[in-house]
């Protein structure tokens, strides 16, 4: 499954390697914590990209093995970031 | 003119008249009370404020602090505060009136001064950079600021860090310092010499006392400070002073939660609080004994202009 980077405006602040994201439309502020701001820089880089992809490219980002518990940590950081609305289902 | 130059009686007068006007940061505000403590708060805490004639003067916040009218008056003695004659607040015992002013100018400055990101915390300044210290209550953070103004630090605030949304910079609102239960004490045996003035027993907050802000300060509420430093104090018994490097990520989301205008801003308090995020240091602060606590601060001010 493919995700896509949402048409609303959002405002994004990074810091090392964790981040804030604010919704102008919700007026809504996140944290995201290192995974997930990866995951999300991920997307950004190349929209479209479906969940594999998505983890094994940011496996090699990070320099991580692309272990079972790794899959499921990549699995919550986008389900977290479909939440929030940063990324949008197809 | 100042307010200690105002004589007793003209305090009074002014007071039980058409309210004393008087400037605190870049805010003024007239105060009309018939309360006795009132009046004792302003003269023993407010001495080096500038005062102006209520009658010339606009002011930004028209308060009073006053005895609420009927039986009950006679029966359990209690205050109002009211901002522009209307009591946001249920009223409070009579013994807590001063305090009352104290709470109640802080909301009329947290509800309307929306040209400042505010943020629930105290804020100190040495060597040209601002120290902004958020914390939860209970942390030691209003006896911290007390002691880092007692030692040499310029205070900004001990309870609303004003940033300005134009310019990033910290606006001083220097006014007495609320301290609170065993900060009292700890204060006082800090500085024999600090003022601090008459306790307020069983308040919400517990007892409660104000510590006056030292001129300098006072004389300087008009100079803005660049933020240096956000720092999150935690008091514990017999720790050692120390400071720990902190995420700066979640130093914007404390803050933003903690702010009191954060949502009402929108985007910009986004922007503001991020940019106060970029030039700023990120501390956890553990300490057990304010003197350390102090000599801590003074080597982060030292490093910071070196």
């Amino acid at each position: 499954m493919a995700d896509s980077i949402p048409p609303r405006d959002w405002l994004l602040r990074v810091w090392d390697d964790e981040a804030v994201a604010f919704d102008v439309a919700s007026g809504d502020t996140h944290y995201l914590r290192p995974l997930t701001r990866a995951l999300f820089q991920t997307c950004q880089a190349d929209p479209g990209l479906d969940a594999a992809t998505i983890a094994a490219r940011t496996a090699t980002a990070l320099g991580v093995a692309l272990s079972a518990d790794f899959l499921n940590a990549v699995d919550d950081g986008l389900d977290s970031l479909r939440r929030i609305g940063l990324l949008q289902a197809p | 003119m100042k307010l200690l130059q105002l004589p007793p009686a003209e305090l009074r007068r002014q007071l039980a008249g058409p309210g004393v006007w008087l400037r605190t940061g870049p805010f003024s505000v007239r105060v009309r009370s018939h309360v006795p403590h009132v009046a004792e708060g302003l003269t023993q805490l407010y001495g080096q404020f500038e005062v102006r004639s209520p009658h010339e003067a606009f002011a930004d916040f028209h308060v009073s602090v006053d005895r609420p009218r009927g039986l009950r008056r006679w029966l359990r003695p209690q205050v109002n505060f009211a901002v522009d004659g209307v009591p946001p607040f249920k009223p409070l015992p009579l013994d807590q009136a001063f305090p009352m002013l104290e709470w109640g100018l802080n909301w009329c400055v947290s509800t309307r001064a929306h040209q400042y990101l505010i943020i629930h915390a105290g804020v100190v300044e040495k060597n040209g950079r601002a120290a902004i210290l958020p914390a939860p209550p209970g942390s030691g953070k209003s006896t911290l600021t007390a002691a880092l103004m007692l030692s040499g630090w310029r205070l900004l605030s001990d309870e609303l860090t004003l940033i300005d949304r134009r310019t990033g910079l910290v606006q001083p609102l220097p006014r007495p310092v609320s301290l609170k239960n065993q900060s009292i004490d700890i204060i006082r045996a800090f500085s024999p010499d600090a003022f601090v003035n008459r306790e307020s027993r069983d308040t919400v907050k517990g007892t409660v006392a104000h510590l006056r802000p030292l001129r300098d300060s006072v004389r300087r509420q008009h100079e803005p400070a660049r933020p240096g430093w956000v720092i999150f104090p935690r008091w514990q018994a017999g720790a050692a002073a120390r400071l720990t490097p902190r995420s700066k990520a979640q130093t914007f989301m404390f803050l933003a939660e903690n702010a009191f205008n954060y949502s009402h801003l929108g985007a910009d308090g986004f922007r503001v609080g991020s940019a106060l995020i970029d030039q700023t240091a990120c501390y956890d602060f553990e300490y057990g004994i304010l003197d350390e606590a102090v000599a801590q601060f003074e080597r982060l001010a030292a490093e910071g202009s070196a």
